[in-house]
């Protein structure tokens, strides 16, 4: 075991053990571990193999930002074992291994590593032959990518979004973070401050610091309500306007923030040569966070390499952990002699100045560090700890605005942003010391306060501490390889030169040639090197080379978080409780929920049939509440209308009803429904149920284009409708009392009368989609359930029955009336239809006018008709299938059914032009491929005089 | 006018479209107040005739009051009356407007149009932030204010009364908005103890 004993380990419970399994041996933990921690505790270092050469890995940065930690859970791929917690029964597995992670199969790749050399797929794969790529290479480089398996039955997730608003913020709790938030908070701003880690502190809560620092700053902290803490949480991107998502387990908080500093830290690079990738060797950083967060000694026998303070802080570190301390090798040969050197030396720990880390070699399979070469000679150890330098976490700054940049005199990546709400605090901007970035992280939250309007004094500029140049590893390639320079991609050296020698000299051009920066660390333990190496192969400086293009997001994330939770919307009409008390099948229409049928559904053929004949033959009462209602109103209400529709509105009589045909500006039919004229200034239109709210919107465009003086209002919501249709409607309208003569001359066909019927207000029509006589009753919302009781009682003795949805688009359908998009498409013209009689020739303009004319100068191609097949007939085509002509298509079924009234089946089909004529055959072809000949009928099906609806 | 009332049913109401629905209740609630007195303005002539009657209408998207009603201007010509324990006056003013001569506005119908609810409880502002967009921080938007936005993914006139957050929103939309609102109310139960 390599746990050490408390205050070591300040995540972890020691009272609640954890016990998970990886691979399929059993493991155990603590409550707080990592997975990764939780196996290093366990002496289990080898996480995965590597994606190209199946080299074990293990723990560089405990992080979970690269490729070495991801391992696979039961319905997770890919997760981070180095931030993934443990829990009870988990069964965790190592991913791209054939085999096992301890035997793999493909580890064999590594011998073979010559032959693959960067970039070899580009030109691999593209022969021997034609279709080699396609039948033989792609398949077999498909079963070999990819990292963790998408478990396809998943049980669900819940996930969440969220809004969050808030003047300032800080991403990043580590010293700087910390410093800015409270120093925002306590001038009185609204401050949110996020941290991915479960703790505030950043590196104070693993570094070799002052524990009264953090404990001080946590109670500061904890006295402002007007700081919000979310730890975590994860920013994962920055987008226009600050708006930034930030990521909370299975919340996302959709953040908009007036100003934001980034106290995003820095990320510890790896150094390079012969097999740095052996797990054992791990990053200063990690090796802290191991010792402080969880109390795990991260090796027995240690090195370390270390060119800056931080390195010899670790190596104090590890000996207080009880790690033996072999060597710590400086590469730096200059340099006066600090406190910390003389307090390593004083535990006896040998010093090496001037020397380096030439290679690494591992126990059998490459399974573990065994010893390293320093000066020529080889040193046994089992951890390496690295600590030779940083570079800035540059992937939120620069989604932000910030440009990346090389300061050849300090040796160090730079993060410019311009004058703006964003700012830097800490050791992203550059310092190194933790007195500097507090300052730097109270400078930034001055500047972000003056923004706001607090009146702050001016800071001095940014003066840091003089240090000299940092430390540059020379990065050379080692003969034998394996120097890698990208572990996410097994990218070497060598192979970074020789893309360079192929010409690909820009760094983009570097990245995607090799990969490189593409892997799960998205280049954070890669670019700067990639940058030297690339600077140093083509003779430029590394400002010259820079870094490429960092996008959000800045890490991975679900989908389940994307998605959120959304509840399905519906809407349903007043006379919803009527229909499910009458049982009738509700189904969902768009959003809406429409009754198909009354009855059962195993009566549902039966009760479609017999409501349709109730229509037919007695009386029937439809929903039509779901239609669009609109208002327009004001004195230019007959002209707004005019220019909208094709028909003329201006001048159509106070009462009367008038079809109305839409057309946008190419021409085509979008909408239809009837303008009912109540008033001078008023009328009382509707539209089809899925147009109403583009309609709508088109309206207020164009009303607030013409300027003319209309209101449009839409009532689809605010009124309801009820069809009540059937040779016998009338006489159930009279049987309810009412003051309007329901009588055939009083109320003739399309025309409108105001009144109330069973003391309910009403606006009715005589319109209809049936062809039988028939009244629309349009009523206030909340009236409706008892107008539908009323009209239903006055029905009783005359046999009426509500009808569903399917019965309305037969009887429509018998009437040859048509469905707006279902009968028409994206082209559909007027003349295409037939409804030449419902375009005005004598208005100036409306909406599609030009564009119709223009259009039929153009000659036109096709035409609607209907289609009656004969009793009896054995193949009858679905909908969409295709009408021919000379073999050629022409056309297409729009509508198909079975009329009980005709006891047959009729259809609306697009048919070549010339073969619109009344018995013309035309060629449709059915689903089974049979081609079957229809005759043209060129009038509606039933009651071709359409004399019933005018009774 | 009684036997008028009492033939109306709104969605929560017994025979209501949305009865069965149930309206989230402890540290989110959600009531209905939909049929409760309202009555709109909206057209050429509104805000004219009001002030006649010596309704001074506020600013557009702020709220003012008259004789114990909330006066929501919701446009220059779209002005809206809430008579929550204001029912007399509000009847006043709509037979005035009944018998008044044009030019006076048209009517907008939103007691019919629009459900009236209101979400309060003590975990309010976090409901709130999971169902709208908007910066509802109270030192970003007052009593009088009205934000004509999305609450629950819909169409939606929110704005603060006394109680909490009273929305208007689509009334055929209301079984849906008493779900999205209860969802809403259980993330928040289930990320409590979360900071």
């Amino acid at each position: 075991m390599n746990r050490l004993p408390a205050p070591f380990g300040n995540r972890i419970d020691r009272s609640r053990r954890i016990r998970f399994t990886f691979e399929g041996k059993p493991f155990e933990g603590y409550e707080g571990d990592s997975i990764a921690s939780a196996l290093a505790a366990s002496g289990q270092w080898v996480l995965s193999r590597s994606f190209k050469y199946h080299r074990p890995r293990g723990i560089l940065s405990m992080t979970g930002a690269d490729a070495n930690v991801l391992v696979q859970l039961p319905s997770e791929p890919n997760a981070g074992a180095e931030r993934t917690p443990v829990s009870e029964g988990l069964r965790v597995s190592a991913q791209n291994v054939n085999g096992s992670l301890e035997r793999d199969r493909d580890a064999i790749m590594d011998r073979f590593g010559r032959f693959l050399p960067v970039g070899f797929y580009y030109r691999t794969f593209m022969g021997p032959r034609r279709d080699s790529w396609l039948k033989f290479w792609e398949p077999i480089i498909r079963r070999k990518a990819g990292l963790g398996v998408v478990d396809t039955k998943a049980p669900h997730r819940h996930f969440d979004k969220t809004h969050l608003h808030c003047d300032v913020l800080v991403v990043g709790a580590g010293p700087a973070g910390l410093n800015a938030a409270i120093a925002a908070a306590e001038a009185g701003a609204d401050v949110v401050l996020c941290d991915e880690n479960p703790e505030i502190g950043g590196s104070l809560s693993y570094g070799r610091y002052d524990p009264a620092i953090l404990s001080n700053l946590s109670s500061r902290l904890k006295a402002l309500p007007n700081l919000r803490v979310l730890t975590g949480t994860v920013c994962n991107g920055w987008y226009e306007d600050n708006w930034l998502p930030l990521i909370q387990g299975n919340r996302l908080h959709r953040t908009r923030a007036r100003e934001v500093i980034l106290a995003t830290g820095a990320i510890e690079q790896p150094a390079v040569f012969r097999n740095n990738d052996l797990p054992g060797i791990m990053l200063g950083v990690a090796t802290q966070r191991l010792v402080r967060h969880y109390g795990v000694r991260p090796g027995r026998s240690a090195v370390v390499l270390a060119a800056n303070e931080d390195g010899y802080r670790t190596a104090l570190d590890l000996l207080d952990a009880g790690v033996a301390v072999v060597e710590l090798v400086d590469p730096r040969s200059v340099g006066d002699a600090g406190p910390l050197e003389a307090e390593l030396r004083g535990k006896g720990v040998a010093i090496r100045k001037g020397a380096t880390i030439e290679a690494a070699a591992g126990t059998s399979g490459n399974r573990h560090l065994a010893r390293v070469r320093v000066g020529g000679s080889w040193i046994a150890c089992d951890l390496l700890a690295v600590s030779i330098g940083q570079a800035p976490a540059w992937q939120l700054p620069c989604q932000a605005g910030g440009k990346v940049g090389y300061d050849a005199a300090a040796e160090m990546m730079t993060i410019t942003l311009p004058e703006g709400s964003v700012h830097l605090g800490g050791a992203v901007a550059g310092t190194d010391e933790l007195p500097d970035a507090i300052g730097s992280g109270q400078r930034a939250a001055a500047a972000a306060l003056s923004r706001l309007g607090h009146a702050m004094a001016v800071e001095p500029p940014i003066t840091p501490k003089s240090v000299g140049p940092r430390y540059v590893q020379p990065i050379l390639a080692d003969p034998k390889g394996r120097d890698f320079v990208d572990f996410d991609e097994d990218l070497q050296v060598k192979d970074l030169q020789n893309a360079t020698k192929d010409g690909y000299r820009e760094i983009e051009l570097v990245k995607r040639f090799t990969t490189v920066g593409m892997g799960p660390s998205q280049g954070r333990h890669s670019a700067l090197a990639t940058a030297r190496v690339v600077a140093e192969a083509t003779g430029r400086s590394v400002a010259e080379i820079g870094i490429t293009t960092a996008r959000p997001p800045v890490g991975p994330e679900t989908l389940g978080v994307l998605a959120g939770h959304h509840e399905a919307l519906e809407r349903r009409t007043a006379l919803h409780a009527k229909h499910v008390a009458l049982n009738a099948a509700m189904k969902p229409i768009g959003a809406w929920w429409r009754p198909y049928y009354y009855g059962d559904a195993s009566g549902a053929e039966e009760a479609v049939r017999e409501e349709t004949l109730a229509v037919r033959e007695g009386v029937g009462l439809l929903d039509v509440s779901t239609l669009g209602k609109l208002e327009i109103r004001g004195p230019d209400a007959g002209e707004f209308l005019d220019r909208l529709y094709t028909m003329a509105h201006a001048n159509q009589p106070i009462g009367r009803v008038r079809y109305c045909l839409m057309l946008n500006e190419m021409g085509s039919v979008v909408d239809d429904g009837v303008a009912y004229r109540m008033a001078q200034d008023q009328f009382y239109v509707t539209a089809t149920t899925g147009a109403v709210a583009r309609v709508y919107a088109d309206m207020l465009f164009r009303n607030a284009e013409w300027r003319l003086k209309v209101d449009v209002l839409n009532l689809t919501g605010a009124f309801s409708g009820l069809n009540v249709t059937g040779p016998k409607a009338r006489l159930v309208l009279e049987a309810l009392e009412s003051d309007i003569d329901f009588s055939r001359d009083a109320f003739p066909y399309l025309s409108g009368r105001e009144g109330t019927v069973a003391g309910v207000p009403v606006r009715v029509m005589r319109i209809g989609f049936t062809g039988e006589l028939s009244y629309e009753l349009h009523c206030p919302s909340s009236q409706a359930p008892h107008l539908w009781d009323a009209v239903m009682a006055a029905g009783r003795p005359h046999g009426l029955r509500p009808y569903g949805l399917e019965a309305s688009r037969i009887l429509r359908l018998e009437k040859g009336h048509i469905l707006i998009g279902q009968d028409t498409d994206a082209i559909t013209t007027p003349d295409e239809l037939g409804f030449g009689w419902a375009v005005s020739k004598k208005k100036p303009f409306f909406v599609g006018k030009r564009s119709i004319e223009m259009r039929a100068r153009l000659g036109q191609t096709r035409r609607l008709v209907g289609l009656q097949f004969p009793a009896g007939a054995r193949n009858i085509p679905g909908e969409s299938c295709l009408v021919l002509r000379g073999g050629a298509p022409v056309g297409q079924i729009t509508s198909v059914g079975y009329s009980p009234s005709l006891g047959r089946h009729i259809a609306l089909a697009y048919v070549h032009v010339d073969d619109q004529a009344e018995g013309s055959r035309v060629t449709v072809k059915c689903r089974d491929g049979e081609l079957v000949e229809v005759p043209v009928v060129a009038h509606a099906f039933f009651d071709p005089t359409n004399a019933r609806q005018e009774i | 006018m009684a036997a008028d009332i009492a033939t109306r049913i709104y969605p929560f109401m017994p025979g209501g479209a949305a009865d069965g629905t149930k309206l989230v209740s402890g540290a989110v609630v959600l009531s209905d107040l939909t049929d409760k007195p309202r009555f709109g303005l909206k057209g050429g002539g509104s805000a004219a005739w009001l002030a006649a009657q010596g309704v001074k209408p506020p600013a557009v998207n702020r709220i003012g009051d008259h004789r114990g009603m909330r006066i929501l201007r919701l446009g220059n010509e779209d002005i809206l009356l809430l008579a929550e324990g204001a029912g007399e006056t509000l009847a006043e003013i709509k037979t005035a407007w009944q018998t008044a001569p044009s030019p006076k506005g048209y009517s907008s119908w939103r007691e019919e149009g629009w459900a009236w609810m209101r979400l309060s409880g003590p975990r309010l502002a976090e409901a709130m932030s999971g169902l709208c967009a908007l910066d509802l921080r109270p030192q970003k938007f007052g009593a009088e204010d009205i934000a004509q936005t999305r609450v629950g993914h819909i169409e939606a006139v929110a704005f603060r009364s006394p109680a909490g957050f009273d929305i208007l929103f689509d009334v055929t939309a209301s079984a849906y908005f008493a779900r999205a609102v209860a969802a809403v109310a259980g993330h928040t139960d289930q990320h409590r103890g979360h900071p």
